[in-house]
């Protein structure tokens, strides 16, 4: 088996919004899949139906080589879920709460649970009501993250823990990967995704608008550039792929597709380079390009 | 010091536009309905002395209703038999309306966000506290108004509905208080319900005992009012007195916490789940044994104080004839026939018991934690099954509890031993009823789940209107015909046949057999 996860024209409405419009997403068996898009793009939806939660209205959608709502019970005993936003029951402690789950899903690695409550400095006797919504975060982590399981389906699952957690939180991702198991981990922190992912699905309004490796990706996006030069640079606009030029005082600074980057380094070397800094395309550029008609819209973007 | 008072106490009554006026209206009802029936029971002259000698010489009637003062007069027999009815629904509005706006809405998070703007840490309490004026002030319009429409003097209802609110107005400020010692909802709830019993329990003693005892209970200050007959002042003087001072120990106790937290500190829990804890059955039996419990012990209690009153029920009823020729009409003896009645009663409770038990379900799917778990390999049918299996077998043990109650309450007053089996044995009659109800509940949660509380809930009004008011508005018999409990033997009255409840049991598994179909069809929904 080689793809985890496969999903393609899934569309599932909610009276009249249709939260996934044809969504297309490929997971293969080993990989962390960055799971990325706005709020109320459909990530939680789309795992809410791998997780047979949610019946899709139409599209296809394969989980571990099975039928996420025909075969849920199966399924569910070889992946694991941490949902977004993590409710407890309040009266039960956490360290009751992690055993509960795990021995539901089919049994807990004792030595990975004790060794998980510790690196995430989590008191286990503690009644859930009294967790703060990273604690309570953090016990579905742990919950998850101990289970003995091929597939991790990860709902946003750092958005209420500290920087200090969120680096626990990547070591243990890591290591999961480094064992052979897939992540699924939706996110709207990049820097998170492009720490962890070997692959990244971006989608929005319910369809995936972009799909590849990181490497891919950044093909299709934008190096900035900043020169100091000895004569003032010119001619730098009518240069092919430039854009975004600002000059002054013996300094200039654009951005420049990938694809031109060498030419329009060359054309800079004309003028006697003092000082150069290049900064590679972020994953927050990705996103911008894929949001940019948003903001656009909203009269804040550039319009490309 | 109070900004943003005005504000949130605008919003409570929008969030209770609903709500409130259903309690007020629910107070005037009673009133209205008492008043008629009384009016019209004792307009024969001698007939109001009777029921006076028959109701001083009767501890029971005492115990749940108050000290016999002013049954001369109709509107002193109304305020009388209506009393700690309409006190405990008072009482309990006020205790919902402020616990609903203060502890439950921290607990859920919102009184934070509030407090981040520019609202004053004492705004929501006295917001709250506001409201719950409003809604007893509404009461005393309420009872004035449907006290004189039936015919009763105006002052006297005034003095009734003043009573009245005063009570609510010292259950307002006694749950102002508990919102801030506990850190809680449920535990608010169970705090000032405990306040409520015992005052109910201490001026039932004091009355019965004619002792200073009941002047403990802000249940016995109201009583002390006399409406009708003496119409004393003081004691609602009282009652403002003592809810301005917890009040103000309220504002006291908010100065002296965190938001969220209670003067109380929870304890830790344990690090390793039980055995028992880790099975779906078993996690559904540890969110539900408390509430169990409790019912399980109400209806047991109240049972024992039904089944004790049942050897003088003949007492009352030879002095009685109009409630003679009511029970009469059940058939069988007299004391049978009050057991009928008690029993129903307390089938009704158990199935609300049981109805709360199966929407447990639901609250656990719109909280979001039923997601989790059935993210695990816990099929829908077996989680849901755990929640029902409470619901049904909770149900059947409550109501049995209640026919334990009841026999050994009969058998200890009566000093008939034999009594408590019969009457445990009639009381299991009803269970394939309360099974039925149980099993709308499950149906409904199925197939419309945002629908289950409501529908469960009207199934049940309706069989309590059905069962008990009926024959007091005079409806016929066939408007009822959807009730299980008019298809029920009225054991120990009637002669029981098998076959109504093979039927009904019959009817409550296909009911819950749809609604555990349609759960494993349906989306989660919140």
């Amino acid at each position: 088996m080689t793809t985890a996860i496969s999903v393609t024209g899934l569309v599932k409405t909610f009276g009249p919004t249709r939260a996934l419009d044809g969504l297309d997403l490929d997971v293969t068996a080993g990989e962390v899949h960055g799971f990325l898009g706005p709020n109320g793009s459909g990530k939680s939806t789309t795992i809410r139906v791998l997780l047979g939660l949610l019946r899709a209205d139409s599209g296809r959608a394969v989980l571990l080589d099975g039928d996420p709502w025909h075969d849920a019970v199966e399924l569910h005993r070889r992946l694991a879920y941490v949902p977004g936003e993590v409710t407890l029951w309040p009266t039960i402690s956490g360290g009751e709460a992690i055993d509960l789950l795990g021995r539901l899903r089919g049994g807990l690695d004792e030595r990975r649970r004790a060794d998980l409550l510790e690196r995430f400095d989590l008191d286990p006797r503690k009644k859930a009501r009294t967790y703060s919504k990273g604690n309570r975060q953090k016990v579905a982590l742990v919950a998850a993250l101990a289970s003995d399981v091929e597939l991790l389906l990860l709902d946003e699952p750092t958005s209420g823990l500290d920087p200090l957690m969120e680096t626990v939180f990547q070591e243990c991702i890591r290591e999961v990967r480094a064992e052979g198991r897939t992540v699924l981990l939706s996110s709207h922190i990049l820097a998170e995704v492009e720490a962890l992912c070997d692959r990244v699905s971006i989608i929005r309004l319910g369809r995936t608008v972009q799909s590849g490796t990181l490497a891919e990706m950044r093909h299709l996006t934008r190096t900035s550039i900043t020169a100091e030069t000895e004569r003032p640079v010119t001619g730098t606009t009518e240069l092919p792929g430039v854009h975004d030029v600002v000059t002054e005082d013996g300094r200039v600074a654009f951005d420049v597709d990938t694809d031109h980057l060498d030419g329009a380094v060359r054309h800079l070397t004309g003028f006697g380079i003092r000082a150069l800094t290049s900064q590679p395309p972020t994953l927050e550029e990705l996103f911008l390009r894929h949001y940019g008609d948003e903001l656009a819209g909203a009269g804040a973007g550039d319009g490309r | 010091m109070l900004t943003g008072t005005g504000g949130l106490a605008r919003f409570a009554l929008r969030r209770d536009r609903v709500r409130l006026p259903v309690w007020v209206l629910a107070v005037a009802g009673l009133v209205t309905v008492q008043a008629n029936q009384s009016l019209e029971l004792y307009s024969e002259p001698g007939a109001l002395a009777s029921y006076e000698q028959a109701a001083r010489g009767n501890a029971a009637i005492i115990a749940t209703t108050g000290p016999p003062v002013g049954l001369d007069t109709i509107g002193g027999a109304v305020a009388f038999e209506l009393w700690s009815t309409v006190a405990v629904v008072v009482a309990l509005m006020s205790m919902f309306t402020v616990a609903r706006h203060t502890r439950v809405d921290e607990e859920a998070g919102r009184t934070e966000l509030l407090r981040s703007a520019r609202v004053d840490r004492h705004a929501p309490v006295t917001a709250a506290v506001l409201v719950a004026v409003l809604a007893n002030l509404a009461v005393l319009v309420a009872v004035i108004a449907a006290g004189s429409a039936a015919g009763l003097p105006v002052r006297g209802s005034l003095a009734f509905g003043a009573a009245l609110a005063g009570i609510g107005l010292v259950f307002t400020g006694a749950t102002a208080v508990a919102a801030q010692v506990v850190e809680h909802g449920r535990a608010v709830y169970g705090l000032v319900s405990a306040v409520l019993g015992v005052s109910f329990l201490l001026r039932a003693a004091g009355d019965i005992g004619e002792s200073w005892v009941y002047w403990l209970s802000p249940l016995g200050w109201g009583m002390a009012v006399h409406p009708y007959s003496d119409d004393r002042w003081w004691p609602v003087v009282l009652c403002l007195v003592v809810a301005v001072v917890l009040v103000g120990v309220a504002y006291v106790l908010v100065e002296r916490r965190d938001v969220g937290a209670g003067l109380v500190q929870p304890r830790l829990g344990r690090a390793r789940a039980p055995r028992a804890l880790m099975t779906p059955l078993g996690l559904a039996w540890r969110l539900q044994r408390g509430a169990f419990v409790a019912w399980a012990a109400g209806i047991a209690v109240s049972g024992l104080a039904f089944g004790a009153m049942a050897p003088a029920i003949e007492d009352l009823i030879v002095d009685n004839p109009e409630l003679q020729t009511y029970l009469d009409e059940i058939s069988g003896g007299l004391v049978d026939a009050y057991l009928v009645v008690v029993l129903v009663m307390l089938a009704l409770l158990a199935a609300a018991y049981g109805i709360t038990a199966v929407l447990r379900a639901r609250g656990e799917e719109a909280a979001g934690r039923a997601e989790p778990v059935l993210a695990t390999a816990t099929s829908r049918p077996r989680w849901m099954a755990s929640h029902l299996m409470i619901g049904l077998v909770g149900s059947a043990v409550v109501t049995a509890g209640g026919g334990v109650g009841t026999g050994l309450g009969w058998a200890l007053a009566a000093g008939e031993p034999d009594q408590l089996a019969r009457v445990l044995g009639s009381s299991l009659v009803y269970v394939p009823a309360v099974w039925l109800l149980v099993g709308v509940a499950a149906a409904v949660f199925g197939v419309a789940p945002r629908l289950a509380a409501p529908i469960a809930w009207v199934a049940l009004a309706y069989c309590v209107v059905m069962g008990l008011l009926a024959d007091q508005f005079g409806w016929p018999e066939s408007a009822g015909a959807l009730s299980p409990f008019q298809h029920t033997p009225q054991a120990p009255a009637e002669v029981v046949t098998g076959l109504p409840l093979v039927v009904l049991v019959a009817v409550a598994v296909a009911l819950v057999g749809a609604g555990l179909g349609a759960f494993r069809r349906r989306d989660l929904t919140t």
